[in-house]
């Protein structure tokens, strides 16, 4: 029984910083009609960011500052935030399929970097040492991981409140305005080009805090953490749970997390012992045979988003 | 009760050992003790791993499993994604209660395993594999607390006993193409050093990533340099395609290889004819009669001989966590299965081989209250405070049946070249 | 010269496969990510259908030297072609037909990233997860020129030519036949066609035998070149998006150029960058393109 509560907290760890990436995503998918195909660029950059600025000396790169926890938690989402504007200043005018194979692009260079600069980030074999914060108080066992948990939960809470009162300001109907029509916004004077660009660079900051908070659960970064895969996870979270809407992005965190990670929980215990070394291969199938399910079903995702009519339109 | 499997168990013992050894057998058999790994199962090198760990545990309990009970192996797959082999990690740990967890291969992988659910939850971790030198140093820094063992003896010695073949064969200049992840990168510094202290000159260098369609332009570039050997430190499927592409090319066919590649489908692949001046290196057995126990299993059990990246390694981690467990006895903690590592790992103790006989022959002395050494598929497998392991050394070369050996170092030749590099 | 050479052969596979993706992604309007697994199962088909040639017809198991490629290698390109433009077909009216019945474009992408895992999986558990070849012997390259040092293996030369024909057969239908024109049609104005008289479902079957037959070719290509392994859809699906969005999507000819752009930029690369950064070039290389030419540099803007 308490190695189920141990299992569940963690699990429900993972899946509220993957859901905080989620609705980093939604903001700009959802809401602003971006197609960013680099998410794992912005994430990686939280992470390195956070453990570059919090972690002791390590020889031969770049590190060693030590920096209190919250300060090397915003370092990491003021280091996702700069590369989400130096890349969002010479993409966000692509649409669509373009702009999702060039994002795409960087998070390929994203991780070359990462991989082959050792001066920057030790290279291949990542970055380790980080002290988890109040684990002298804490210590390491299951009080720590839901204390840690405590603190995710409320930082999820914190984002999608947040979001959901960006999304219902006007500054939300002007995303929505120029998702649907960026020339019907521009004759009104809005700068399409500019909203945009603070839309993307919000939401990559939203997922660098992920990646810094997923970094410091793990105490440990390497280029493996941020490999494409990772995109194309939170991307079905998103769409499968409902773009545009942010209760269905968590949702559809929990749902594909939860598939990805009991697919092969269910093999391990279920599979005849002479299938289990192709448990591998058949839980990939499932994934997929679970993701091309849920599209076949629900095409809108769970929790389609809610065109709602804006507080002035209702009082009317 | 399944009766067949106990008089199996029984012969192979009273095979081994006379009559005597019966007793332990019997009182095994009705209960199962659950233990984990995490292994890459659905990547190409990885299954074959995974596949040689369920043989170990498989010979365990022919000789009546450890500590008193049968041993089941649960599986689950890493998929090389760190957040699917932490989660699988902690779901062994907690979901299924296993008491010490093998794997994982990458350390990227291993790495986060380790600092967030094994060393938190007092679970001793066996890894085949993971190469890393970040593990000796995070064990210097005391956060391991003693449950980290690896199988893989360091690079340090792949890449002397390689410029040591490079110094022997009078190569002057070599070219080196390394796997770009934290192994290839270990070896390919370590190299360019241990070459240079031998005068062998390091024209190019040059990484190779995983899953590019195609090595053209990476072999191109090595070749320009016009160097009189190769030295490979790649797996087989991207060595695979690379050795294909140079010989193509025409590129020398003097070449050094890396453990890794001592693979049948690389030698299949790219061609015997091709390989006759190839050279390999790779960490080695004791002479002793025990020693080639895991080679013959192996070649009765797949057919094959037991070459591969990993497989020695992934038998002899899987070995020592099971012989581990056996000394610590029923009902043991992760903590206490640790700390009987060095009781099965002593080099004064008593020599088993790496089979089923070697086990139960293990249980005998263990239950005696003394220490047993593990002859291994790997070497005779001794653990620094680290958790670190040294080894003898081989050079071999691609045969007609599988791979002949050249030279044999033992482990004061390493430790004594090794040495003459610095 | 070397580089620039191995370039353009390597770019011949990426561009027949940008080619099918190209179609695909403009006339049913979804990046199609499972598009690079159709070269998976053609190379695989082919070399089921070639071990089946050779056994039933050992004479054409010999080599047509200089090449390595075999009479039973070739008839079975066809095949497997036939076949792959089948199992196009098949996916679409099994998973992606449904979809776009009731989803969004997104939908649609999703579905073929769940559909390239299933049939990547599918392939590894049915042939083994380690790679395969058609041939096991090295086909040694000729030197082309001595100085500078220009060397070209024949199967490359081969691919090179036998990617030409297709195209320029593909050239032929589109601009030739009623058939041709009236996919172009559909591309244009999906619903100005249907109203000309177009029928749509026969025109969107055709696109993905079109699509499944150049990818089969591409991949026994590639096979033929390098090697077999299950992963091999997934390596090759980023060489094959470049080059379709670098030749802008939907032109046919954007493609062609975009596959031998995207295979001279990745051998050239190295001259600059250190091999260890060569995953992130053609990339750049698309950045940089886009950045001058928002559509591509055949592409027209599309709502």
């Amino acid at each position: 029984m308490i190695g189920l509560i141990s299992y569940l907290v963690f699990f429900a760890t993972v899946a509220s910083i993957l859901a905080i990436a989620v609705l980093g995503l939604n903001l700009q998918w959802g809401n602003t009609g971006l197609f960013n195909g680099g998410v794992v660029a912005f994430f990686g950059a939280g992470a390195y960011g956070t453990l570059i600025l919090g972690s002791p000396a390590l020889e031969g790169q770049l590190g060693g500052f030590e920096l209190a926890y919250p300060l090397a938690l915003t370092g990491g989402m003021v280091a996702a935030a700069l590369l989400a504007w130096a890349v969002g200043a010479l993409t966000l005018r692509l649409r669509h399929d373009y702009l999702a194979i060039a994002t795409f692009g960087v998070a390929v260079a994203f991780e070359s970097l990462m991989r082959n600069a050792e001066w920057l980030a030790g290279g291949a074999k990542g970055i380790r040492g980080f002290e988890r914060p109040l684990r002298a108080a804490l210590g390491d066992g299951f009080l720590y991981n839901l204390a840690f948990l405590g603190f995710v939960l409320c930082l999820l809470v914190a984002v999608y409140l947040f979001l959901e009162r960006l999304v219902g300001s006007p500054f939300g109907r002007l995303l929505r305005a120029i998702r649907e029509d960026e020339d019907a916004a521009r004759s009104l004077g809005k700068r399409p080009a500019r909203v945009r660009l603070v839309a993307f660079v919000t939401g990559s900051a939203i997922m660098g805090l992920a990646g810094g908070l997923y970094a410091s659960f793990y105490a440990f970064v390497s280029p493996q953490d941020i490999l494409p895969v990772l995109t194309f996870q939170i991307w079905a979270m998103l769409i499968v749970g409902g773009a545009g809407n942010n209760r269905g992005a968590i949702m559809g965190t929990v749902l594909i997390w939860g598939a990805w990670t009991g697919s092969g929980w269910a093999l391990s215990r279920f599979a005849p012992i002479e299938a289990q070394l192709y448990t591998g291969s058949i839980q990939f199938v499932m994934i997929g045979a679970v993701i091309v399910g849920m599209l076949l079903w629900r095409p809108q995702g769970l929790f389609p988003e809610r065109l709602v009519v804006s507080q002035s339109g209702r009082s009317n | 009760m399944p009766v067949t499997t106990k008089t199996r168990a029984g012969l192979t013992l009273g095979l081994a050992l006379g009559l005597g050894a019966l007793a332990p057998a019997a009182v095994a058999q009705d209960c199962t003790t659950k233990i984990g790994a995490v292994l890459p199962t659905s990547v190409d090198w990885g299954r074959p791993i995974a596949e040689v760990a369920q043989f170990a545990v498989d010979q365990v309990n022919e000789a009546g499993g450890a500590a008193g009970c049968k041993i089941e192996m649960v599986l689950r797959d890493t998929q090389v994604d760190p957040k699917v082999g932490v989660d699988a990690a902690k779901a062994l740990v907690d979901l299924e209660g296993v008491k010490l967890l093998l794997g994982a291969v990458s350390s990227g992988v291993s790495m986060p395993i380790l600092t967030s659910v094994t060393v938190p939850a007092g679970v001793p971790q066996f890894s085949c594999c993971s190469s890393s030198t970040a593990f000796t140093k995070l064990a210097e820094e005391g956060k391991t607390n003693g449950l980290w063992f690896r199988t893989f003896a360091t690079t340090a010695v792949q890449s002397a006993v390689a410029a040591k073949v490079a110094r022997d064969k009078g190569y002057k200049t070599v070219a080196v193409l390394y796997k770009n992840d934290d192994w290839g990168q270990d070896m390919a510094r370590l190299i360019a050093a241990d070459f240079a202290a031998v005068g062998v000159e390091v024209v190019a260098n040059v990484a190779i990533n995983d899953a590019q369609p195609s090595y053209r332009a990476e072999v191109t570039e090595a070749l320009a340099a016009q160097p009189e050997a190769l030295y490979l430190a790649l797996y087989p499927v991207e060595g695979t395609s690379a050795v294909r592409e140079w010989i193509s090319l025409g590129g020398t066919q003097n070449m050094i290889v890396a453990n890794s590649l001592k693979s049948d489908e690389f030698r299949d692949n790219v061609g015997l004819q091709y390989l006759g001046n190839t050279l390999g290196t790779d960490t080695a057995s004791p002479r002793s009669d025990s020693a080639d126990a895991f080679r013959t299993r192996y070649v009765e059990r797949f057919g094959s001989e037991p070459n591969g990246p990993g497989l020695a390694n992934s038998y002899d981690a899987t070995m020592i966590a099971l012989l581990a467990m056996e000394a610590a006895g029923p009902d043991a903690s992760g903590a206490d299965i640790a700390a009987a590592v060095p009781r099965v790992t002593d080099p004064a103790g008593t020599r088993v081989s790496a089979d089923a006989a070697g086990f139960a022959a293990a249980k005998e002395v263990l239950a005696g209250g003394g220490t047993v050494m593990y002859d291994g598929g790997t070497g005779n497998v001794r653990f620094d405070a680290n958790g670190d392991v040294s080894a003898p050394a081989v050079v071999w070369s691609f045969a007609e049946g599988g791979i002949d050996e050249v030279e044999y170092l033992s482990l004061d030749d390493v430790n004594g070249f090794i040495a003459s590099l610095r | 010269m070397q580089n620039l050479v191995d370039g353009i052969l390597t770019g011949s596979y990426i561009s027949l496969a940008a080619i099918g993706l190209t179609l695909v992604m403009h006339i049913l309007r979804f990046a199609n990510f499972s598009h690079a697994e159709l070269l998976s199962v053609g190379a695989y088909a082919a070399l089921v259908f070639d071990k089946a040639f050779a056994a039933v017809f050992p004479i054409a198991a010999t080599k047509l030297a200089p090449l390595s490629l075999t009479l039973a290698l070739l008839a079975a390109i066809v095949v497997s072609m036939a076949f792959t433009g089948a199992t196009a077909i098949l996916i679409d009216r099994l998973v992606f037909r449904r979809v776009r019945d009731k989803g969004n474009e997104l939908s649609m992408v999703f579905a073929s990233f769940g559909m390239a895992l299933v049939m990547r999986n599918l392939i590894a558990l049915g042939f083994g997860l380690h790679s395969q070849l058609y041939s096991r012997d090295i086909a040694f390259a000729v030197i082309l020129s001595r100085d500078p040092l220009i060397l070209v293996k024949p199967d490359q030369v081969f691919v090179l030519g036998a990617a030409l024909v297709l195209m320029a057969a593909l050239h032929l239908v589109l601009t030739r036949t009623t058939f041709g024109f009236a996919l172009r049609a559909v591309a244009e104005n999906p619903a100005l066609a249907q109203v000309n008289g177009v029928d749509l479902g026969r025109m969107i079957a055709a696109t993905w035998v079109i699509a499944g037959m150049l990818a089969a070719a591409a991949g026994v290509f590639y096979g033929l070149s390098y090697q077999l392994i299950p992963i091999m859809g997934r390596d090759l699906v980023l060489p094959v998006f470049a080059a379709t969005i670098v030749g802008g999507i939907g032109s046919v000819y954007g493609a062609v150029l975009g596959g031998f752009i995207v295979g001279i930029a990745s051998n050239l690369a190295l001259l600059v960058l250190p091999s260890g950064y060569s995953p992130a070039v053609p990339f750049l290389l698309i950045l940089a393109v886009l950045i001058l030419r928002p559509n591509g540099l055949f592409g027209e803007a599309r709502a």
